[in-house]
């Protein structure tokens, strides 16, 4: 592992986005490039996987190994990167489609296996790559193409669901700050084990006022302001339950206590049962005594 | 048995045992107690199992083989069939056949009168009713010990390595206290007096083998390719537990943690591949394992691996399908799937073991094309291979070649470019870790950069390049075996478990005087034309034999091999296996069927 002097330029790739002028991925992506300058791992050792969307298009943003993957399927992927490779830093982002329609059932595994591991939701309640459709996030009623008389279902909440399965780190954050929004994605990689972070990233085109990044500024309230303590997890669980109602922004809980990561009780496995027949005498294992 | 009618018949050189009972009889306990019996002898021996599809109950089977010489399959119609009650044993229909020369050992129990078996008109001359519940409550208070007499009068009747089956009560049952030791000597001992109290009408002692037993060994398929796949340098495993397939996941979570890699028990089939996927792309050797349904299910990822070309090796042992199917049953109707599935043009190699010992080879072979060609490469197996125990001769693993995928040079990496369009197709891969080699992989098309890009004509180049770099594979001819008489007339061709079947009959038809010969493919996707069609050249009649019902790559040929006229697919859904004695016949039929053709043509001439 070397740390090494990086800015954020070493981490900006040759290739032009193709968001929507004005889509709040912009902002995500200079978060990150920030936040990996400031980590300082050199773009080689870190792998960046992401599922389908435009969110989901953002490793190829980056100078960092990526993987551009298939719907919903980021975080299986970029835990057997983590597991082959458990020196990588690894970074896992998709959209709320990606993450808690399509790929929802990956979520709760992937906590609980605890992987040393960050997965950024750019949460922005729609489907926007495929033109506005309603997403798992989207508010009940919400008029769009796909619920044209409005939306029946509720939505998930991304924070309850993941602090409810036990993740040792989840934070929110909004491009409409982006000094926040970096910090936040700095700790979130820096925390020992699998981080949360949803960003509220708005939907320039399909995307409501109140949604955003000039609404944001003005909604926003973060909890460091409000005093909120992230080892309190019943507390973290109380202003999860706003999603939808009020844009918190910063880190509701944080495990003070982390427990071992998978990729160290991995290595620890192998360190004790290190020693079998060498490969090329596997077979011998089978030769009747 | 007396010594006078030993003198009168040479002893057999192959028993087919087969035996049926309820799901706690233990019926496959003292199949494994036989073969392993067996194999200390230094027989060559295999034992096949089946059952109902419920855990614990219901109806459980076996099927032994052992012989002197090497076996192919797990035989025809059963020498010996044992059934502890007749409900069960029907249940297996076709797979436990018996004729009028079979040894029918029944439990008495039963009620059912030795001349009026169930079994379809037939009426075996040996029949033993044999209170074998009665015997092992006598001799060891408990009727738990009924394989144990089952054990004794097979050893009696047969003469089958006594001694060690002994051996292997004594050792199974001293972990557990000496009283079951010995209640369970007592048991193996009274079904051996039963047996020499009652001969055979015929006595048939199985002929002692000499062999060195040295570094024989027994084991099943599954755990040969899980093994197997570590000896190619296997460094991860993801999953999800399916039937017929889950024991390679079971070895590998034992095992591979002594080689520094991983299993990952995967929360779905999806996230199983997913994550081999991605250890792959970190630069780790990574495997996965299903079974029909979970293929099904790991389609889209397959898609992901080959346009991404990373190494993976995914293993499917075929069952009864579709959907749930015939789960504890083999078929082998995957064949299209495995080949077609998937959206978009895609290539990807499938090969197919024939045994448990040519698992080794093919799951070594299956890793370095993988690796080689940076291509997801099927394993289709199935569940007789998977889950049959045979004896197998000591492999030389030093004759093994083991491939890697090629790296960059330090030279390449100062302008690397992932995809970048080389003579052979095949383009250096880099991995996460490996300075100068970063590059975005990903399911949409790239350019030679890795760059994502919506042009038409990078895409048509970049198709051509995957299909181009598997071109050698088409003449792999080392991935074919052919035998029997080169320019025959009459041809069997064979893949997967059944070609051991077809191994015995045509063995059966040449030493009658037919000339024949008989292809397998290890190799079944892509169809290496030029191999069938040198093989083809002779052929004027032939079957393609596949337990399926659609015969799938006998269709594949159709699709892509100028097959003669004369042949033909003969195709039987899965659970009833095909005998060798009944395509031996199927080739004597086609031989006369050609003989009357020619004598059609000179009649009209």
């Amino acid at each position: 592992m070397t740390t090494v002097q990086l800015t954020s330029k070493d981490f900006k790739s040759n290739l032009k986005p193709i968001w929507c002028p004005g889509c709040g991925d912009f902002g995500v992506v200079q978060g990150i490039y920030r936040a990996l300058a400031s980590i300082g791992r050199p773009p080689h050792e870190i792998a960046f996987v992401s599922g389908i969307g435009c969110s989901s298009r953002i490793p190829g943003y980056t100078t960092a190994y990526g993987f551009n993957t298939v719907h919903g399927r980021a975080l299986p992927i970029a835990q057997g990167i983590k597991l082959a490779n458990p020196e990588l830093l690894v970074l896992v982002a998709g959209g709320d489609g990606d993450g808690f329609s399509i790929g929802g059932g990956h979520v709760p595994h992937a906590i609980r296996r605890n992987p040393d591991l960050t997965y950024l939701v750019m949460d922005n309640q729609i489907y926007g790559l495929t033109k506005g459709q309603l997403s798992p996030t989207s508010a009940c009623g919400l008029k769009t193409v796909t619920s044209p008389h409005g939306a029946i279902e509720h939505p998930v909440n991304p924070l309850l669901y993941v602090l409810s399965y036990g993740a040792g780190f989840v934070a929110q954050a909004t491009p409409a700050d982006m000094a926040g929004m970096t910090a936040i994605i700095e700790e979130a990689i820096r925390y020992p084990g699998f981080s949360f972070v949803n960003v509220q990233s708005p939907c320039v085109t399909y995307g409501e006022d109140h949604q955003q990044v000039k609404a944001h500024r003005t909604a926003m309230k973060t909890l460091a302001s409000m005093g909120h303590d992230p080892s309190d997890r019943m507390r973290a669980f109380e202003l999860a339950s706003h999603y939808g109602e009020q844009l918190y922004t910063g880190v509701f809980y944080r495990n003070p206590n982390p427990p071992p990561t998978y990729g160290a009780l991995v290595k620890e496995r192998q360190a004790a049962l290190a020693g079998g027949l060498p490969r090329e005498r596997i077979l011998e294992s089978f030769i009747q005594r | 048995m007396t010594t006078q009618t030993e003198s009168m018949h040479p002893p057999a050189t192959d028993l087919v045992i087969g035996m049926a009972g309820s799901g706690g009889d233990g019926i496959v306990s003292a199949g494994e107690s036989l073969i392993a019996a067996a194999a200390a002898e230094g027989y060559h021996a295999m034992m096949t199992k089946s059952f109902g599809s419920q855990i614990r109950g219901g109806e459980s089977s076996c099927r032994v083989r052992i012989g002197t010489s090497a076996l192919h399959n797990p035989g025809g119609i059963l020498d010996v069939a044992v059934a502890l009650n007749w409900e069960d044993f029907l249940r297996f229909g076709a797979e436990l056949p018996v004729s009028s020369q079979t040894v029918v050992i029944y439990e008495k129990a039963t009620n059912v009168a030795p001349d009026q078996l169930p079994l379809g008109g037939v009426h075996p001359t040996d029949v033993f009713a044999v209170p074998i519940e009665e015997i092992a409550r006598k001799a060891a208070g408990t009727d738990l010990a009924k394989n144990t007499v089952v054990l004794g009068l097979l050893a009696g009747w047969f003469d089958l390595a006594p001694d060690a089956i002994l051996r292997g009560i004594r050792k199974r049952f001293a972990k557990k206290s000496a009283e079951l030791v010995q209640n369970n000597e007592k048991a193996f001992q009274s079904g051996i007096d039963y047996a020499k109290a009652n001969p055979l009408r015929q006595a048939r002692p199985l002929a002692r083998v000499s062999r060195s037993t040295a570094g024989l060994m027994l084991l099943d398929g599954n755990d040969m390719c899980a093994a197997a796949s570590l000896f190619a340098g296997c460094e991860f495993f993801g999953g999800y537990p399916i039937t017929p397939s889950t024991e390679i996941m079971q070895y590998l979570s034992r095992e591979i943690w002594r080689y520094g890699g991983a299993v990952l028990q995967a929360e779905d089939e999806i996230a199983g591949i997913g994550a081999a996927v991605g250890a792959s792309f970190a630069g780790k050797k990574s495997m996965t394992a299903t079974s029909g349904p979970g293929m099904s299910l790991k389609t889209e990822m397959l898609g992901l691996a080959s346009i991404a070309e990373l190494p993976l090796v995914v293993v499917n042992v075929m069952r009864g399908g579709p959907s749930t199917g015939l789960p504890t049953k083999p078929e082998q109707s995957d064949l299209f799937q495995a080949a077609f599935s998937g959206h978009g043009d895609v290539l990807r190699p499938i090969l197919a073991p024939t045994s448990v010992a040519d698992t080794f080879r093919v799951t070594v072979e299956a890793f370095n094309l993988a690796e080689h060609y940076q291509t997801p490469v099927m394993i289709l197996s199935d569940q007789e291979i998977a889950q049959r125990k045979e004896t197998v001769d000591a492999i030389d693993t030093s004759r093994f070649e083991v491939l890697h995928r090629r790296v960059p040079t330090g030279a390449e990496l100062e302008s690397y470019e992932r995809f970048r369009a080389t003579e052979s197709g095949i383009s250096p891969i880099s991995h996460p870790g490996m300075q100068g080699g970063n590059y975005l992989a990903a399911g949409i098309e790239h350019n030679d950069k890795g760059d994502p890009t919506v042009s038409g004509k990078i895409h048509a180049r970049m198709n051509e390049k995957r299909f181009r770099k598997l071109d050698p594979l088409r003449h792999r001819q080392d991935l074919f075996a052919i035998e029997g008489d080169a320019d025959a007339p009459l041809a069997l061709i064979a893949w997967g478990s059944v070609a051991g079947v077809c191994r015995e009959s045509l063995a059966r038809v040449r030493a009658s005087g037919l000339r024949a010969k008989l292809l397998v493919p290890t190799l079944l996707w892509p169809i290496a034309e030029g191999v069938y069609q040198d093989f083809l050249a002779s052929v004027q009649a032939g079957l393609v034999v596949e337990l399926s019902h659609q015969g799938q790559l006998y269709r594949m040929l159709r699709m892509q091999v100028d097959v003669p006229r004369g042949l033909k697919s003969l195709t039987r859904s899965g659970a009833n296996p095909f005998l060798p004695s009944e395509i031996a016949q199927r080739l004597e039929q086609l031989a006369i069927d050609l003989q009357s053709r020619v004598s059609d043509q000179k009649g009209e001439g």
